[in-house]
């Protein structure tokens, strides 16, 4: 048989093996008064399902300009040295454009703690 | 027994503690037993065990902290008067009842008591079902109100402007995190109280102020994530000799004070931090009579903080600066957990 099929095969037959294990999938049974969230006996109004604020977003962007950074810098590294000159110009370019957007997020106040 | 079942019997208790009056002093000591387990879930316990008087009032919050427990389930009723809703109850009013509840988690586990049905009825809590035959139709799911409850509505931040959702919950009064007897009513936006107002205040607690600080200074430093801590500050109750000058600075070296945020839930010249310290060693920190309102603190505060402000201060200083909020008119406040969104798809049926 063809390895995808194998695969196939065997694909299906673990994710029979996983319901198996885990004993089919059925209604837990819980009762309604089970099913309250927990606050310590309290109750509550509105509905949980809100939307809050996701405070790290300006940590996250951050991120991903310096690992873009990084990402490019480990092949540059490799080939830097036979390169020369050109190469340097080259990730000088790269670097000046996202320091623009590190530069626009310092002046938002990413860098200061809260 | 089978040999699963005995191995079994070898685990601490799994027990999720209720403090009513006077329950505090006797509660703290088991704290300390190794048969027994402490949860801070009531998911996670077999066990409700529950210790002194409950007041009127917090007799609907106890049942609906019954139901919420995980099957085979049983109370543990310790010097508290059962109530009328329990069939068979388990009481004791020894000094000592860890080998009661031993026993009992065992008859439990091994099937020889059956797990204790539920106290309320087996009714959602907000019905939501619609007109129809098949629950189709009417003010219900489609109605903007799923499972009964109001969507949380958009409310201004409190730090920064922006429109984000109030969600309104009544937290207590049998909270792992809160004194035991206060409830509140938090609006949160996220993790930060938009509003707060206590719904049933602390019980009161005779314990020696010695004792009592120490406590307090163990719960501090559980919120902090130092449970070995919390642990050793327990264990140094009985152990009157014992330096407390010694827990002040295992509790610096850990880090405890710089975790706190520095002047939170200043009162006059006392904040967190220096509550803490005043704790550990056992000193009276009286609070400035300025503050009068532990609602005013809260407001504002991330939830971690909210939770270390509250449990800085003492019974007898909460009793003071926390009693019963009346409740505002409709339209005050925060957030208005009665307002029902718009009806986005009109009424069907």
């Amino acid at each position: 048989m063809s390895p995808l099929a194998n695969l196939a095969i065997t694909l299906v037959i673990a994710g029979f093996a996983g319901l198996a294990i885990i004993g089919w999938p059925r209604g837990s049974g819980a009762s309604w008064p089970q099913r309250v969230p927990f606050l310590g006996g309290g109750s509550q109004t509105t509905h949980a399902w809100q939307r809050y604020h996701l405070r790290y977003y300006p940590m996250t962007l951050l991120f991903i300009a310096f690992e873009m950074e990084m990402m490019f810098m480990y092949p540059w590294a490799v080939v830097y040295v036979e390169e020369g000159l050109k190469a340097l110009g080259e990730m000088a370019m790269f670097l000046s454009i996202l320091s623009v957007g590190i530069v626009y997020a310092w002046r938002e106040g990413v860098f200061r703690w809260q | 027994m089978s040999l699963l079942q005995r191995v079994q019997s070898w685990a601490p208790v799994p027990v999720y503690p209720v403090t009513g009056e006077g329950g505090a002093a006797p509660m703290q000591g088991l704290r300390l037993r190794p048969a027994l387990t402490f949860v801070s879930s009531i998911r996670h316990a077999s066990v409700l065990l529950v210790c002194g008087n409950i007041r009127e009032a917090d007799r609907p919050a106890l049942r609906r902290l019954h139901d919420q427990l995980a099957h085979p389930r049983a109370t543990f009723w310790w010097r508290a008067e059962p109530l009328s809703d329990a069939a068979d109850p388990v009481s004791d009013t020894s000094d000592d009842p860890v080998e009661a509840l031993c026993r009992l988690d065992r008859l439990l586990r091994t099937g020889a008591r059956t797990s204790e049905a539920d106290w309320l009825p087996n009714e959602p809590p907000n019905p939501w079902k619609g007109e129809g035959a098949h629950g189709q139709g009417g003010k219900g799911m489609m109605g903007g109100v799923p499972y009964g409850r109001p969507m949380a509505m958009t409310d201004q931040d409190l730090r920064d402007g922006l429109m984000l959702d109030a969600m309104t919950l009544r937290l207590g009064p049998f909270a792992p995190m809160l004194p035991a007897g206060l409830s509140l009513e938090l609006t949160l936006q996220g993790d930060v109280v938009q509003a707060a107002r206590v719904l049933t205040p602390v019980y009161a607690d005779k314990a020696p102020r010695e004792h009592a600080s120490l406590w307090q200074a163990a719960d501090l430093l559980n919120l902090l994530g130092l449970e070995a801590l919390a642990l050793q500050c327990r264990s140094v109750v009985e152990k009157p000799g014992f330096s407390r000058r010694k827990l002040l600075d295992a509790a610096r070296r850990a880090g405890a004070f710089l975790a706190i945020p520095p002047n939170l839930g200043r009162a006059g010249v006392t904040d967190v931090r220096s509550r803490l310290r005043s704790a550990l060693l056992g000193d009276d920190h009286g609070i400035s009579a300025d503050i009068l309102d532990l609602v005013e603190l809260l407001v504002g505060c991330e939830w971690q903080e909210a939770m270390l402000v509250i449990n800085s201060f003492t019974r007898d200083q909460l009793i003071r600066i926390a009693p019963v909020t009346p409740e505002q008119a409709d339209g005050e406040g925060a957030a208005n957990p009665s307002r029902v969104p718009m009806q986005h798809h009109g009424a069907h049926g």
